[in-house]
C-alpha cells in the first residue's frame, strides 16, 4: 500500500448548520493511499463532514487542508481537480445516458470554451469499463437497476481523475454483491494511490476493506483506527446508544454486529394489536360481522 | 450520430418549406416561383429568370409578408431557446419563460404604457414598456428568491408564481379603471399576433434575439452540467451562480423581447422543446439548435395555419400555439407518462 504523506488535514473543526452545530471540534489526517470508512448513527455528521470537508458547507471554525493548501483557497476549480465527490443522493432530469452522465466528470479538465476530445471519451470509456458499466452506455439513466446508477455514478467520479474522493453512501440501496463490488473497486483505487474517505453503513464490509475507520457519535470523533481497535462493543454501543455485540464469524473472520435485544415490551404490544386491529381479549378481528 | 444529421436535415427542409409556405399563402397567393423569382431578381442571380412578377405581389411580399414571417422565425426561436434554457435551469421539464414572471411583467408594462395614453404617440412605446416590465418582473422574483447568496430552484419558481399574481392583479386593476376602447387595445396585444409586423418590429427583435441565442449556444455544454442540479454542478467544479443567473437573464431577454414585437405567445417555450428533446436527447449541444429551429418553424406554421383556415378572418398567432400545442403536449404526456424522460 502506497502511504506517504498527509493530504487531508483535519483539525478543530466545527461544522453544522447554522443554528445547529453537529460536530465539534474534530481531528485527524488522511494519508495518500487510505480508504477510510466514516461510520456511525443516522444525522451522527457523518455527510456534514463529508460536505464541509469538500467546501459544500461553510466551515465554522478550525482548519481544512487538501494536499496542503487550506480549502478557503481553492477555487471552485481547483477543488474539482483535487477531490471528486459523489454525493448520497443524486436526482437526474431528463433522459440523460449514462455515458452523457460519465462524460460530465470530464467538464473540470475542460476550458469554458472547449469541447471534449477523443481523450476525455477515452477516459469515460475506461472508467465506465472499470466499474463495469460500459455495455449500458448508451441507456438512459432511468432504465437501470440501483446498483448499476451508482456505478455509473462511480464512474463519473472517477472520470474526474482527482487523487482524492469523498463519497457519501455510494452503497446504500444496493444488494449485498454490489456493496461488495463498490467495495472492492475502491479498494483497487487506493492501491493504486488514490485516497478514499467514504459514508458507509455495513460495518462488516467496512471492516474487511477499509484501512481505517472513523466513527462519528455524540457531536465528535469516538473511535479512530483500524477495524479491531474501533469495532468494540464498547465504540460502538456509546456511537449507536444501544447495546451491541460484536462477535468474529470463525469460518470468515469476519465482523458481525448486531443489538441485544431490550426485553419485552408491553406497551408497544397493546400498540402494535391496536394498529392491526385485534381484540387483545379475544384475539378476533375487531368488527369482523359486518365483514361478509 | 448519422440519425442526428438526418433528423436536422429534415428539421431544416421543414424550416425552408414552412417559410416558402408563409410567404406565398394568404389573401393574395404568390407562387413560390414567384418568390423565388423575386429573391434571384434581388440578389442578382440567374435563375428563374423566366418567370414574371407583378409590382404588387412584390409590394405584398416585402413589405407585408417578409416581416411577418422574420417576427414569427425569431420570436419562435427565441422562445424555443429560452424555454430549453428555462427547463435546463430549473432541471425542471414544466418550467417556460412565463415561469419567472416576464409574461406578466410584460403585461403590466404594456397596460401602463396605454393607460397612460403612450401608445398613440409612438408604436414604439408599448414594447418598451413591456420590455422594462418584464426586467422588473425578473429581477423582483430573482430577489425575493435569493436567500444567503443563493438561490433555490424551488424558491426562485414559487417566486415566480408569487410575483406572476401580484402583477396579474395589478394589470387587472388597471384594465378596469380603463375605457373601453384601451380595454381592446390591451386585449389585442395580449393575444399574441404577428398580423401588421413592420420591418421596424424585425430591427427592434433581430439584435438580442439573435445574440442571446448565440450566447445560449456557447454555454450549451454548460447548460448540460447544470441540469444535473445544484450539488452536482459544484462538485465537477462549477460555478452555479452566476452561471444560473447569466442564463436566466439571457433567456428572460430574449422572451421579454419576443413578447415586446408580438405579445404574450404561450406554449412555444413549452411544447417545443419538450419535443425536440424526445427527438434528439436531453444533451443541450442538440436540444438547442433543434429547439431554436423547430420554435421558429412552429410559430410560423401555426400563423400560416391561422391565416388561411377562415379567411378573410385571422386567428391570432397566440390563439393558434394554444389550439395547436395542446392536444400533441397532451398526447406526448400521455404517451411517454414520466414527465423527466
Amino acid at each position: 500500500m502506497v502511504t506517504d504523506g498527509v493530504v487531508v488535514k483535519v483539525e478543530d473543526i466545527s461544522a453544522g448548520y447554522a443554528k445547529r452545530p453537529v460536530l465539534d471540534k474534530v481531528s485527524f489526517h488522511i494519508n495518500k493511499g487510505e480508504m477510510v470508512g466514516l461510520i456511525g448513527p443516522n444525522g451522527a455528521g457523518k455527510s456534514t463532514l463529508l460536505k464541509t470537508m469538500r467546501g459544500f458547507l461553510p466551515l465554522r471554525t478550525g482548519l481544512v487542508e487538501i494536499n496542503g493548501r487550506k480549502v478557503q483557497e481553492f477555487t471552485a476549480h481547483d477543488f474539482a481537480c483535487q477531490v471528486g465527490y459523489l454525493q448520497q443522493y443524486v436526482e437526474i432530469t431528463f433522459g440523460y445516458t449514462t455515458k452523457e452522465i460519465v462524460l460530465a466528470g470530464r467538464y473540470p479538465h475542460l476550458k469554458w470554451w472547449q469541447k471534449e476530445n477523443a481523450n476525455d471519451w477515452e477516459i469515460v470509456r475506461a472508467c465506465m469499463e472499470y466499474t463495469g458499466v460500459w455495455n449500458l452506455a448508451d441507456k438512459t439513466m432511468h432504465a437501470i437497476s440501483g446498483g448499476q446508477r451508482q456505478r455509473v455514478l462511480l464512474a463519473k467520479v472517477l472520470a474526474q481523475q482527482t487523487p482524492i474522493l469523498f463519497l457519501d453512501e455510494p452503497t446504500t440501496g444496493l444488494d449485498v454483491f454490489y456493496q461488495e463490488e463498490i467495495f472492492r473497486l475502491c479498494q483497487n483505487m487506493c492501491q493504486v494511490g488514490k485516497t478514499v474517505m467514504m459514508v458507509v453503513h455495513e460495518l462488516a464490509l467496512a471492516a474487511r476493506f477499509c484501512s481505517r475507520i472513523l466513527l462519528v457519535g455524540k457531536g465528535g470523533i469516538i473511535a479512530n483506527g483500524t477495524a479491531e481497535e474501533v469495532l468494540t462493543e464498547k465504540n460502538l454501543s456509546r456511537a449507536y446508544g444501544v447495546s451491541v455485540k460484536v462477535v468474529k464469524n470463525p469460518l470468515t473472520g469476519n465482523i458481525e454486529v448486531f443489538t441485544v435485544h431490550a426485553d419485552r415490551d408491553i406497551s408497544k404490544e397493546q400498540l402494535l394489536y391496536r394498529i392491526a386491529g385485534v381484540n387483545t381479549a379475544t384475539n378476533e378481528c375487531q368488527g369482523g360481522e359486518q365483514v361478509v | 450520430m448519422k440519425k442526428m444529421t438526418g433528423f436536422f436535415v429534415l428539421l431544416a427542409a421543414c424550416f425552408l418549406i414552412i417559410s416558402l409556405i408563409s410567404l406565398s399563402w394568404g389573401q393574395i397567393d404568390i407562387p413560390f416561383k414567384n418568390i423565388l423569382a423575386m429573391f434571384c431578381h434581388e440578389l442578382h442571380l440567374p435563375f428563374f429568370a423566366d418567370v414574371l412578377f407583378t409590382p404588387e405581389q412584390q409590394a405584398v411580399l416585402y413589405y407585408i409578408r417578409m416581416p411577418r414571417t422574420f417576427v414569427g422565425l425569431l420570436v419562435g426561436a427565441g422562445l424555443g431557446a429560452s424555454g430549453a434554457v428555462m427547463q435546463g435551469i430549473f432541471s425542471n421539464p414544466l418550467a417556460d419563460p412565463g415561469i419567472i414572471g416576464v409574461s406578466s411583467g410584460a403585461s403590466v408594462g404594456a397596460v401602463i404604457a396605454i393607460a397612460l395614453g403612450f401608445t398613440e404617440i409612438s408604436m414604439l412605446y408599448m414594447p418598451l414598456f413591456a420590455f422594462c416590465g418584464s426586467l422588473f418582473a425578473v429581477t423582483l422574483t430573482v430577489l425575493l428568491a435569493m436567500r444567503h447568496g443563493r438561490i433555490p430552484v424551488m424558491t426562485l419558481l414559487l417566486s415566480g408564481v408569487v410575483v406572476g399574481m401580484l402583477l396579474g392583479a395589478l394589470t387587472s386593476g388597471i384594465l378596469t379603471m380603463m375605457n373601453e376602447q384601451k380595454m381592446q387595445q390591451y386585449l389585442f396585444w395580449t393575444i399574441g399576433g404577428l398580423d401588421y409586423r413592420r420591418w421596424e418590429h424585425v430591427l427592434l427583435a433581430v439584435g438580442p434575439i439573435c445574440g442571446g441565442i448565440t450566447i445560449m449556444l456557447l454555454m450549451a455544454r454548460h447548460l448540460n452540467i447544470l441540469v444535473l442540479g445544484d450539488v452536482e454542478a459544484k462538485a465537477v467544479g462549477m460555478k452555479v451562480m452566476p452561471f444560473r443567473l447569466f442564463l436566466l437573464t439571457m433567456a428572460s431577454m430574449i422572451t421579454a423581447t419576443g413578447v415586446c414585437v408580438s405579445g404574450n405567445i404561450g406554449f412555444v417555450g413549452l411544447v417545443v422543446p419538450h419535443m425536440m428533446r424526445m427527438l434528439v436527447g436531453p444533451d443541450h449541444r442538440r436540444l438547442l439548435p433543434a429547439s431554436i429551429i423547430a420554435g421558429g418553424t412552429f410559430l410560423v406554421f401555426c400563423d400560416t395555419i391561422g391565416r388561411i383556415i377562415l379567411p378573410p378572418l385571422e386567428i391570432r398567432v397566440g390563439v393558434m400555439t394554444a389550439v395547436i400545442g395542446t392536444p400533441y403536449f397532451l398526447y406526448l404526456l400521455r404517451r411517454t407518462r414520466n414527465l423527466s424522460r
